[in-house]
């Protein structure tokens, strides 16, 4: 293994957290959860990345904007957004990373299993975050569904649908 | 998009630059919790006090406002969607919708208190050289267990460079579809199929080119520890940020207020 091949992972990784603080800036508020592109590059970078690297990724990421960098949805930032109604869905990140790299590294890369990964990371983003934003807001388990849950279903089949096509563009152009 | 300069370093002489890394990010957590649960009165202390920070950098409230005009779109929708969906007291109906006081009330809050975690971030970004927040982040984590601080450094340092570079990358891309009369095309799937694509394969080649760049610099992860920058106020800002924390907090108890009347 040459030493670009071992820095190789880490600089898409960093590419990757770079491309999530983009998409965070791009945020449409519909209620309290705003809809953001950045979950859609997470679920790119376990896609892409896999689950070791995806989860360092998003780990990164959170940190970043812990730190006090303003990169979580909407330009905000600090450990007040993590402990927020929204905090739930930005450390739900890690284990959606996490399913959908290892959903994909295990079942195979083909459109169908890419597609299914997708869903089961957006599974578990949203059963981190659902509940948290229920705590967060006393609410009922219908009303954090319909608050947290079904403003975003069509958005993430799109989302999903773009992601999947940008996996397979961009696959080829990584050298392993 | 390739305006925000939300992330850029401003090269300047003032006391936050000379100020240490770690005192800054160690203030900007703590401002960023506290703000979490502050009320008005204590957003006000809190920007009355960060506010000569951001004038000392040449950016004024209107120049803020101007700079953050994006996001301050966001807060005013984001505020509207809490005074229409919050219940209580209305004050005014349209078509059914209806705007309740106590939405209204939380809606401006929740977005001050989003302006002023803006501002502060802001602020931090543009006082802080990214080689800073990174030898920040490797002191920090360096105590953690398992956690490789040399390598989650660098890449947040990779990360501070490649924001930048997507988004020139963005608008280079967006000017030579425009050229090509890419704007004129009326398909919102084929104008970001021909936008996006092209973007994506710029940076992932781009990256391939700093891993080059790096191995031929025979990099590694053994470098030397950064030394940090003092300006010798490090104890007084800690002190006057925990006083600040504090008294926001104080401010933020409804208890306190019970006192007065």
């Amino acid at each position: 293994m040459s030493p670009t091949d071992s820095l190789r992972p880490m600089v898409y990784a960093a590419l990757f957290v770079a491309l999530i603080c983009v998409g965070a800036f791009i945020a449409i508020p519909i209620g309290p959860v705003p809809i953001v592109l950045q979950n859609m590059f997470v679920l790119l970078a376990g896609l892409i990345l896999g689950p070791t690297w995806g989860t360092a990724c998003v780990a990164v990421y959170l940190l970043i904007g812990l730190a006090g960098l303003p990169v979580f949805a909407g330009g905000t930032s600090g450990i007040g957004k993590i402990f927020g109604p929204t905090g739930g869905y930005l450390l739900g990140y890690l284990p959606a990373v996490l399913v959908t790299g290892a959903v994909s590294k295990f079942l195979g890369k083909t459109l169908f299993r890419d597609i299914l990964a997708m869903i089961a990371g957006s599974i578990m983003l949203y059963g981190v975050g659902v509940p948290w934003l229920k705590l967060a807001f006393s609410l009922s388990w219908g009303q954090a569904l319909a608050l947290g849950l079904v403003p975003f279903l069509l958005g993430d089949a799109v989302k999903i649908a773009g992601a999947v096509i940008m996996a397979r563009k961009i696959r080829p152009l990584l050298k392993e | 998009m390739a305006d925000l300069t939300l992330f850029s370093f401003q090269a300047g002489t003032t006391v936050l630059h000379d100020l240490d890394i770690r005192v800054k990010t160690v203030l900007v957590c703590m401002l960023s919790m506290v703000l979490f649960t502050a009320g008005f009165s204590a957003c006000l202390a809190c920007f009355l006090v960060v506010y000569p920070f951001t004038c000392a950098m040449g950016m004024t409230l209107s120049r803020l406002i101007a700079r953050l005009k994006g996001f301050i779109l966001l807060l005013i929708f984001m505020a509207a969607a809490r005074a229409v969906t919050v219940p209580g007291e209305p004050i005014l109906s349209v078509s059914g919708i209806e705007i309740t006081r106590q939405g209204l009330a939380q809606g401006t809050l929740v977005g001050v208190r989003f302006f002023l975690v803006m501002m502060i971030g802001m602020l931090f970004a543009a006082t802080t050289r990214p080689a800073a927040l990174k030898s920040a982040a490797q002191w920090f984590l360096k105590p953690v267990p398992f956690v490789p601080e040399k390598r989650v450094a660098l890449m947040i340092s990779l990360c501070l460079k490649f924001f930048p570079l997507i988004l020139s990358r963005a608008g280079q891309t967006a000017d030579a579809v425009n050229a090509r009369c890419g704007s004129v095309r009326k398909n919102p799937v084929r104008q970001i199929r021909f936008l996006t694509f092209p973007l994506l394969k710029k940076t992932v080649i781009s990256a391939d080119h700093l891993c080059l760049a790096m191995d031929a610099r025979c990099y590694t992860e053994h470098r030397t520890d950064p030394a940090f920058e003092h300006n010798g106020r490090e104890r007084l800002f800690l002190g006057a940020g925990t006083g600040l924390c504090a008294a926001m907090a104080v401010l933020s108890l409804d208890a306190f207020w019970m006192i007065f009347w």
